[in-house]
């Protein structure tokens, strides 16, 4: 479904992505904060991996008061290798103990400013696919798969 | 500074007794706070958040008449006149700070005060153009009395043009008389019967209040029947404490009303839902990024997801600053959670579940089972679900609807549970029916487990249990709030 101003973008053919609205994508900051969460599965059901993925980059605030106090929450095995995975190698493979400008501006980016377009997440332990649509994943459990 | 100097031998008897107190450096300053006239529940929670957010101290009236919080004006002591301003500029319910000159019952005593605070006032005396204004509030006061108390200041002795457009500076009285609504009344009737004369200079009109318009509903490109009005979205964003760096998430996200005003702030929200058609819409790009993108604030929004709070994919604890969410109670939309009304049989259960795991041919994706989310147990699910997920000091900040009659303060408090504290408590008054905007702290260190949420049965029920009035909120909607006695006389 378009709408009116899509539509009239095609019109003057020139109907590109870059002059919408961005699309939500799920960021890689909320890929390191969900967890598979089937009944049972409750080992080995993080980070989810990523399958069929396109990659889009959006500039966001940089806002390093933000960073260093989100540091203690990441998952920095989990970060790094999904950022390799798709491409990025900036951040060491250790959280480094000295936050320098250049080591929070590529945190920055890769948490923030890599976004994952349409795509799935599957579980490493269960296999449970949670499917991502217009950038909203579906995180939704099946009937079978709640306590 | 000169200024400052001036201001500490200032302004009447109460400042000259806490200039023997040792540890005082700095003498406060007093403010006249004009509020706009709406939501008086919410103004002192606004102010007490907002004076938090920014490090501000400052003190209300001792007599209790004076700091009644429905009465539209207030003298507040504040450490700096740029506190005055700052607070100006966030709270959604100040119209307007004045630098405070005087009250009193009457004009002498209005003038008796207003001479006293000579000191603040004559630096404007030689060479500064100024407006006088007499204004009242639940009235209206004739030319002719405006003129005559306008007069009734010359011994200010004011040198300075009088310039109605842009002058230096505005001095302005004010008569505040009873509130007299749903009275008629011939005009000017009742004029001078004044309850309390306050003055002041004009220091900073409150231009948050403008955002009002630029949140309005209406002009927001994507809206649903449940969006929370913009006036009562900014009040929920100062509960929030909404500034930059700070992260804050919707579990109710529904068209993201609450997350526009939070992410303008500065700060990133997240967002969650059970139904994503909700954030989503009908278009390929989310309803709640065209909004955001409206609003320039598309890239605070950091993600959306669809899942049930009572089963939900966090994986870790203590991630948000703040909470906030508009919980749906039933009027439009009720709660829904995963499950179902009625278990099913074992027969049923193995073809739901051949079904579930069989690929679709259609591409439609498989939507699970859902079943009522009752209000209260929703409420108090919240409550343990933000412990786990507030940063110790969040806050969890969010609507309870509640049965006039019925509501109790125990209501509120029999959700809560360790660690996590009533600040705020404001009620929006709609006759049979009201909601409360209620704002809890997180006030423990302590790290807790994973709440889980197992749906409760009518069986379980335990007697002892306080039953707060806004259980079963939907049903007593529809019935008209009759109270109980007159429900059991018609079944008889």
């Amino acid at each position: 479904m378009m709408d009116v101003e899509e539509e009239r973008l095609c019109l003057f053919g020139i109907a590109d992505c870059s002059l919408l609205p961005p699309t939500i994508m799920v960021r890689l900051i909320t890929h390191n904060l969900l967890a598979c969460h089937a009944k049972d599965c409750n080992a080995n059901n993080f980070p989810l991996q990523f399958k069929d993925v396109k990659l889009e980059f959006r500039e966001a605030d940089f806002n390093p008061d933000f960073l260093k106090g989100f540091m203690p929450k990441i998952e920095w095995k989990a970060l790094v290798d999904t950022a390799r995975e798709l491409g990025d190698t900036s951040l060491p493979l250790e959280q480094p103990e000295m936050l320098d400008d250049d080591f929070l501006k590529n945190l920055h980016h890769v948490l923030l400013e890599i976004h994952v377009e349409e795509g799935s997440m599957t579980c490493p332990n269960c296999n449970h696919v949670y499917p991502i649509s217009n950038g909203i994943p579906n995180m939704l459990l099946a009937e079978h798969e709640i306590g | 500074m000169v200024v400052d100097e001036v201001r500490e031998v200032s302004s009447g008897p109460q400042t000259s007794l806490l200039a023997l107190a040792p540890l005082r450096h700095k003498m406060p300053s007093r403010y006249l706070f004009h509020f706009a006239q709406a939501h008086d529940d919410f103004r002192l929670p606004e102010l007490a958040s907002v004076a938090e957010l920014h490090g501000i101290s400052y003190s209300l009236p001792q007599e209790p008449e004076n700091r009644d919080p429905k009465r539209p004006y207030m003298a507040i002591d504040l450490e700096r006149e740029d506190h005055a301003r700052t607070l100006a500029r966030r709270c959604v319910l100040i119209k307007a700070v004045y630098e405070f000159y005087g009250q009193g019952s009457t004009y002498k005593e209005l003038h008796e005060a207003n001479r006293k605070s000579k000191l603040l006032w004559t630096r404007y005396v030689e060479d500064t153009s100024f407006r006088f204004l007499v204004t009242a509030y639940q009235h209206k006061i004739p030319q002719s009395r405006q003129r005559d108390v306008i007069e009734s200041f010359s011994y200010m002795g004011f040198l300075g043009k009088i310039e109605m457009k842009n002058p230096e500076i505005t001095l302005t009285v004010f008569e505040e008389y009873e509130d007299r609504h749903g009275m008629t009344r011939v005009k000017y009737e009742g004029d001078g019967n004044f309850r309390q004369l306050f003055f002041g200079r004009l220091l900073e009109e409150g231009s948050a209040r403008p955002l009002i318009g630029k949140f309005d509903v209406k002009k927001r490109s994507y809206y649903g029947n449940t969006s929370m009005e913009a006036e009562v979205s900014l009040l929920m964003a100062n509960q929030t404490l909404a500034s930059p760096g700070k992260f804050i998430y919707d579990p109710f996200m529904g068209t993201g009303s609450m997350a526009y005003p939070a992410a303008y702030l500065g700060a990133l929200v997240f967002g969650s839902d059970i139904d994503g058609r909700q954030m989503r819409g009908k278009q390929k790009t989310p309803g709640v990024i065209r909004a955001a993108t409206q609003y320039g604030v598309a890239s605070r929004i950091i993600d959306l997801a669809t899942f049930d709070i009572t089963h939900n994919p966090w994986r870790c604890g203590e991630l948000f600053d703040a909470i906030v969410t508009d919980p749906p109670y039933g009027v439009r939309a009720g709660a829904k959670r995963l499950g179902r009304k009625k278990e099913l049989s074992e027969e049923k259960k193995a073809l739901t579940l051949q079904h579930s795991l069989e690929a679709r041919a259609d591409d439609q994706p498989y939507i699970p089972p859902t079943k009522p989310y009752e209000l209260s147990h929703l409420a108090t699910d919240l409550v343990l679900f933000a412990r786990y997920l507030l940063k110790p000091n969040g806050r969890l900040v969010f609507f309870l609807p509640t049965v006039t009659d019925e509501y109790e303060e125990i209501d509120i408090h029999a959700m809560l549970c360790e660690g996590m504290e009533v600040i705020a408590n404001s009620l929006q008054d709609f006759g049979s029916w009201g909601r409360r905007l209620v704002t809890i702290r997180k006030t423990t260190r302590e790290q807790y487990a994973p709440p889980t949420f197992p749906p409760r049965l009518p069986q379980d029920l335990d007697e002892d249990v306080h039953v707060p009035a806004h259980k079963d909120f939907r049903e007593k909607y529809f019935q008209g709030f009759k109270p109980k006695a007159e429900e059991s006389k018609e079944l008889s």
